[in-house]
């Protein structure tokens, strides 16, 4: 009976409603306040200060018209740390997608000691990049780290690592890979526990080989975690920061990181370097605001190209595309 | 609580309680050959994931002399000279610890209070504007933190905020967006009955929230909170941009610095990379269920 009374349209309408709605406003009235004060209005004050110049130094500061925005055009370096990032990507956001999948999928099967090879895979996940990054610093060290050693014990020339322009950003990659794979484990577990078994059952009756199942029904099935691991990885990958600042910086801190040869400065850093004045021609804070809102309308746009793709591959089951899993749990739950 | 309101609640908790990433049985019987090649494999893949935290601790213990010797897996002699001179170059390192903490776990239980109330209400309450709200706070995922940071940075430095924990922990206090759409998520999967056993009880809103949602919550609370906490205290980029006198700096500051500065001196880095990271380890080996959960509800998003 109580189910009956909480149904919807089976309220009384009128005053209970507006008491309703009233708690409602106070419960989310903490979250709305941060929500205005230190997102919307800072987001929109922060394409205001892209139009001025500001050193930190002035009172106040001065209106420049477009004049950061045309030098953000211009400015020779911002392609440097596009492709920065788009290496970054490549290397590191495909590597993460790919062997967290792989090792979902090995890892999925019931067998002894599963759990603790998870957990094990897991642990560095909920490290500090600043640590984790310092010891993989280490490990790239090619005069006597571990994997320079290890390598040229069985006879392979090791590459200069994180002295070498050329693998630098690969160094970093196989760091934050290595870091995050656990947490792609996890995600990737949790959908692939969303596949009902009967089907691929059926489809191994039919004939399907492995590879078939995987790509024509776990595959599909699965592809909302994907979507969500890929929007989510990408927009980690355009702020990449701490472990770049982590493996490259050399004496004078943050400022220093990025090298060699500018070759791992990402937009985050550059743009950290424009708002402290720190070893850059062209600065100020005006500037910055310009570099991180473009770093904002890159995000949107790249998220909204994955969204576009999705439309057409991911497949929500029922189409209810908001909250699929945890909503048929509940009605399960309910109807037993 | 009445009888029917705690069998409820079991009832919703045995169902959260079910290990989520627990292997189901071992179901048949498997070749010998692909077992052996399995766990190969998989110990393999643990050497890679545990050698680098095992060596790096294992260096901090060495002599300066045995510092690169393979052989120095287990550290002999073992040493505490690197501790010793770590606290030497960071005299303030406790401090750094502290600051740490506070900033940790007040932006923890603030965004835990604010996000569970906007979570309730978004998942429970009928009101205008619900589904805007649920909106934006999903666009404002995509929103990075660098777009919003710079005027805030204007802000708290003409509050003289600049060098202390507030402008990382006054946010915090207001909700997260991620946070608030996790609990979101949660209150959806607790049966509807709780409310209104409470109701019978004559229990307003507010009470039923405090006394018989948030206890049944424990879950989720546990979950997000160890992910807050753990994000704070492993935070790097915000705490370098507010926090530049060197008494107000956080853990990864104090270990950042030492990286520029002592560049050769890997017994120290390594005991600083050995007390930063020793908190959380102890604290994933205790939570690790809860954790690896509130990892797997978060994905829900999708």
């Amino acid at each position: 009976m109580s189910r009956e009374t909480s149904r919807r349209g089976r309220r009384p309408v009128g005053a209970l409603q507006r008491r309703e709605a009233r708690t409602a406003y106070l419960f989310v009235l903490p979250q709305v306040i941060g929500l205005v004060v230190f997102i919307g209005v800072p987001l929109v004050a922060s394409l205001g200060y892209s139009f001025t110049h500001w050193d930190l130094i002035a009172p106040e500061p001065t209106l420049v018209g477009l004049d950061n925005w045309r030098a953000l055009l211009e400015d020779p370096r911002i392609p440097a740390v596009l492709w920065n990032t788009v290496r970054f990507i490549l290397l590191g956001t495909t590597s993460f997608l790919l062997f967290s999948m792989i090792a979902a999928l090995v890892t999925f099967t019931p067998r002894r000691f599963v759990g603790l090879y998870r957990a094990v895979v897991f642990l560095p996940y909920v490290l500090s990049q600043i640590a984790v990054g310092v010891v993989w610093r280490w490990m790239f060290n090619t005069e006597s780290g571990p994997i320079t050693t290890a390598l040229e014990a069985v006879g392979i020339p090791s590459p200069d690592w994180l002295l070498d322009p050329a693998t630098a950003m690969l160094s970093i990659a196989i760091m934050t890979t290595w870091q995050g794979i656990g947490y792609g484990l996890t995600l990737f577990i949790a959908g692939l526990q969303g596949v009902p078994t009967p089907v691929i059952e059926a489809a191994r009756i039919d004939g399907a080989n492995a590879f078939q199942r995987f790509v024509r029904i776990t595959l599909p099935l699965i592809s909302p975690t994907v979507l969500f691991l890929t929007v989510t990885s990408l927009i980690g990958a355009l702020q990449l920061f701490d472990p770049v600042v982590a493996m490259t910086s050399s004496g004078a801190g943050v400022a220093a990181a990025g090298g060699p040869d500018n070759s791992t400065r990402t937009i985050v850093l550059y743009m950290y370097n424009q708002l402290f004045n720190l070893n850059e021609a062209k600065s100020g804070l005006g500037y910055a605001a310009a570099i991180a809102w473009m770093l904002a309308l890159l995000t949107f746009v790249i998220t909204a190209v994955q969204f576009a793709i999705a439309r057409r591959t991911v497949y929500y089951e029922g189409q209810d595309a908001g909250v699929p899993r945890l909503r048929r749990a509940r009605k399960e739950r309910t109807a037993r | 609580m009445t009888a029917y309101a705690e069998a409820v609640a079991a009832d919703a908790r045995a169902d959260l309680d079910r290990p989520l990433l627990a292997p189901p049985r071992r179901t048949g019987t498997r070749r010998l050959p692909g077992t052996v090649a399995y766990h190969g494999l998989m110990i393999v893949v643990v050497a890679l994931y545990i050698l680098p935290v095992v060596w790096a601790f294992s260096m901090s213990l060495r002599t300066n002399a045995n510092m690169f010797d393979a052989d120095q897996l287990i550290p002999h002699p073992v040493t505490f000279e690197h501790y010793e001179n770590l606290f030497r170059i960071l005299p303030d390192f406790w401090r750094y610890f502290l600051n740490t903490s506070v900033i940790a776990v007040t932006g923890t239980l603030g965004t835990l209070v604010s996000s569970s109330l906007a979570g309730y209400a978004m998942a429970r309450f009928r009101f205008a504007g619900r589904n805007v709200l649920l909106v934006l706070l999903l666009l404002t995922l995509m929103v990075p933190g660098q777009a919003t940071l710079i005027p805030q940075y204007v802000w708290f430095r003409d509050l003289g905020w600049l060098n202390t924990p507030l402008p990382i922990i006054v946010p915090m206090l207001f909700g997260s967006a991620f946070a608030s759409f996790f609990f979101r998520q949660f209150f959806l999967t607790l049966p509807r009955e709780l409310e209104a056993a409470a109701a019978i009880d004559g229990a307003g809103p507010w009470r039923t929230f405090v006394q018989i949602i948030a206890p049944n919550s424990g879950p989720a609370f546990l979950a997000l909170g160890l992910l807050t906490f753990v994000q704070l205290w492993n935070s790097f980029f915000v705490n370098s941009v507010y926090l530049t006198t060197q008494d107000s700096w956080v853990l990864t500051q104090a270990l950042q610095s030492m990286v520029g500065r002592y560049n050769s001196q890997y017994g120290e880095i390594m005991a600083g990379v050995t007390l930063v990271s020793l908190p959380v380890i102890i604290g994933y080996l205790i939570f690790q269920r809860w954790i690896v959960r509130g990892i797997a509800l978060s994905g829900l998003a999708n």
